[in-house]
């Protein structure tokens, strides 16, 4: 067995290519740290943001526990009592999931279930309310509905204050409207009966809850892309998109600073001493990358789909967006890579690149409640393109509905991935 | 006939300002013959390699390896070459035969034949048994037989081996030295940098010493020692009568210096071999006797030192 003057050998680059994939790939599999970031933290994060705003596939804020006092004795010869008018709004089925209502037997008992942290308002009715609102003079004495708020419960004070005034501004309108009618007859001279008349209507306005008005508000909502804007976007899908492209990012860094890894440990210059040519080698390296960022987007968005049931959207535009944002993610790491030395710089430096990215991209604020400047400034970045992309595919859209928000990503990722080529090319000349 | 041609090679590193690594080097390299490049660390030898191996773009000069420059054609110097570097240059989590296949990809082998040759390459580096545990487990010595090895796998013409046998123990060493000179048998031309004068005079058919970046002499071991002049040095001590020892000894045939040193008789001589019986006769005709006898030929150290002014080893 001779060993000199072996012939040249031509194994196909596509070869090499793979080898080198597979090879960086097998490493990547056994850095568990580097796997946990990958996979386990976007999954943790949305988990964790998701549970805060409620969970679930829409936005909404655990209900506001009200404990409600109702001392309201009533006012002769008036069926109705005001105050129970106000807790029948509270306990309305259509406000359930905003406020949960306890009955307490005494104003103390009410402020005690606050004091204790059982409940965050205490909603406390006078005995004199429905005297109050029944009253035929307009000097009568004003009655007072406690509100005893804790402190730092904010939110829930604020929508049981809003309730609870709502029902009051209702009364309140109803009896100068029935003290007007009640002077206007007054001075009709049919003053008693027309009394009667303007308690009857109170009456009736309070029994009926204000159904019978005459103006209402309706909630529209402009068009986005994505065609059915009617579709709700769950906010833990929308986190769940920003959390997974902005770990794409760090998964892509992981994978692609294996070149200084294997610059500093001499196997990437023995490497450039084979006849595998600079682009096979680089091609290798940006495959391993792109495959590995890839596969940790399908493992999240499968994860999303099963730990939370978010509904991504059609299968062909996610995977038109699955596989842009893993080119950017794959352009973006090389770039970072190539204008650093050192496994600490590309670490530093990465982070820093991705945490800007990902604040002004709108990975931690979500796309859809962006608007003006801002939402102009999200489309600075390839993230912020991807996200509008991911919001209108999760609201029903199409492939053709987010033609831009494939296109210009993945020019920017073409954009990063040359420049990285060139950088690489002058170091390893 | 030559099959590595060095032409006034440089190598100047952030020009114009920077270091000038390598400064004009020129030597060939005949088919079949280990060439050694002899010199302290930063000499330039590895840039020297490096610029052989198309890792470096040389900064003026070129060089033909197998007919091809690295200047314009490095695609084909490349598939010349099989390049053992200073550092071992494996993936640790990978096991031994693990790193064979892959590096037999990287230069172009697939198939039944890429298996082979890791086959033969195992055989040869005497690894068969461990090739299926992760090099991260292996010895120094171990680790410095596979990178040799995968310089091997494809059958390189020419092979570039820097300073292999740098912080290993001495048996590793001397089993990759013996590697060295089988292959060389098999007829394996071979490109050796080393900055130990000893693996350079055992393995080299050819010398180049080189120091800050210049070429300063090449050609054999017995050139290189003939050519700067050197002789000889005998160091002996006697039981008594030393200074008038001396001065006979410096009229013997064949001494051309005698000095006392200290406690001892130091001559420089032309040929140690003949001149030491004459040196005995004379000890015993004035009735002394030599006790002590130390005899160090002329070697590369004092060449080295002859053209520099300075150690091998500083």
């Amino acid at each position: 067995m001779g060993w000199a003057e072996g012939a040249p050998h031509n194994d196909p680059a596509v070869s090499r290519i793979l080898a080198i994939a597979w090879k960086d790939l097998r490493s990547t599999m056994r850095n568990v740290p580097a796997l946990a970031m990958m996979l386990v933290a976007p999954l943790a994060l949305a988990a964790l943001l998701g549970f805060a705003f409620g969970g679930g596939q829409s936005f909404s804020i655990s209900a506001t526990k009200v404990a409600v006092a109702n001392a309201d004795t009533g006012t002769a010869g008036v069926a109705e009592n005001a105050g129970n008018v106000v807790v029948g709004v509270m306990k309305s089925p259509d406000l359930r999931d905003i406020i949960t209502v306890g009955d307490k037997p005494s104003a103390a008992a009410a402020r005690t279930s606050v004091d204790d942290g059982k409940s965050t308002t205490a909603v406390i009715i006078p005995a004199d309310l429905s005297a109050a609102i029944f009253a035929t003079s307009p000097t009568a004495p004003m009655a007072v509905v406690e509100l005893y708020e804790n402190p730092t419960q904010e939110i829930g004070g604020a929508i049981t204050e809003s309730i609870v005034g709502q029902a009051l501004l209702g009364f309140n309108g109803a009896r100068a409207a029935a003290l007007a009618a009640s002077g206007l007859a007054t001075a009709n001279g049919d003053g008693e009966r027309a009394g009667k008349l303007a308690q009857q209507a109170a009456e009736t306005y309070m029994r009926d809850g204000g159904a019978a008005a005459a103006v209402s508000v309706a909630q529209r909502a402009p068009r986005l892309p994505g065609g059915e804007s009617t579709k709700d976007v769950g906010v833990t899908g929308t986190i769940l998109a920003g959390m997974m492209i902005f770990f794409m990012f760090f998964g892509a860094n992981n994978v692609a600073r294996t070149i200084i890894d294997e610059d500093r440990a001499g196997t990437l210059p023995r490497l450039f001493t084979t006849p595998t040519s600079r682009h096979t080698i680089l091609g290798g390296k940006y495959s391993s990358v792109f495959v590995t960022v890839t596969v940790q987007a399908v493992i999240l968005l499968v994860a999303g789909r099963l730990i939370f049931s978010i509904d991504w959207g059609r299968l062909d535009a996610v995977a038109a967006l699955t596989l842009v944002a893993a080119a950017v993610a794959s352009g973006l790491a090389l770039l970072v890579i190539s204008l650093v030395r050192t496994p600490a710089q590309a670490g530093a430096i990465g982070a820093g690149v991705y945490l800007v990215l990902a604040l002004v991209g709108g990975n931690f604020t979500g796309t859809a409640a962006a608007g003006g400047t801002y939402a102009q400034i999200q489309k600075l970045t390839p993230n912020g393109w991807l996200l509008q992309g991911w919001d209108a595919v999760m609201r029903g859209g199409g492939l053709a509905d987010i033609g831009l928000n494939l296109l210009v990503p993945l020019l920017f990722a073409v954009a990063f991935f040359a420049v990285a080529a060139l950088r690489f090319r002058k170091r390893y000349a | 006939m030559s099959i590595v041609e060095v032409q006034e090679l440089c190598k100047q590193y952030d020009p114009p300002k920077g270091v000038l690594a390598v400064d004009g080097v020129s030597f060939h390299i005949d088919k079949g013959e280990i060439f050694s490049l002899l010199g302290p660390n930063g000499a330039g030898k590895s840039t020297t390699i490096s610029m052989l191996s198309c890792l470096l773009r040389p900064s003026g000069g070129d060089a033909l390896v197998d007919g091809h420059s690295v200047v314009t054609d490095s695609q084909a110097v490349k598939e010349a070459i099989g390049v053992v570097p200073q550092d071992i240059a494996l993936y640790p989590d990978m096991s031994a035969r693990e790193n064979l296949l892959f590096w037999g990809k990287m230069y172009g082998l697939a198939g039944a034949e890429l298996h082979a040759r890791v086959d033969e390459v195992l055989e040869l580096i005497t690894l068969v048994d461990r090739q299926k545990d992760r090099v991260e487990k292996f010895s120094g010595g171990m680790k410095r037989r596979v990178n040799i090895g995968v310089a091997l796998l494809h059958k390189p013409r020419v092979l570039y081996l820097d300073e292999p046998t740098v912080g290993i123990d001495p048996q590793s060493r001397r089993s990759i030295l013996d590697g060295i000179l089988a292959l060389r048998d098999q007829g394996m031309t071979i490109l050796y940098t080393t900055h130990y004068m000893a693996e350079a005079q055992e393995l080299s058919d050819r010398i180049g010493i080189v120091d800050h970046g210049k070429m300063i002499a090449v050609g054999t071991n017995e050139e290189l020692v003939r050519s700067v002049g050197e002789e000889a040095h005998v160091e002996l001590s006697v039981d008594h009568y030393l200074e008038g020892m001396v001065e006979r000894w410096a009229d013997v045939p064949g001494v051309t210096k005698a000095m006392i040193d200290e406690e001892r008789a130091v001559l420089l001589v032309q040929d140690a071999n003949e001149v030491l019986p004459r040196l005995f006769e004379a000890a015993a005709a004035a009735g002394s006797r030599i006790t002590e006898v130390n005899v160090t030929e002329p070697n590369l150290e004092m060449v080295f030192l002859h053209l520099t002014g300075r150690a091998l080893r500083e």
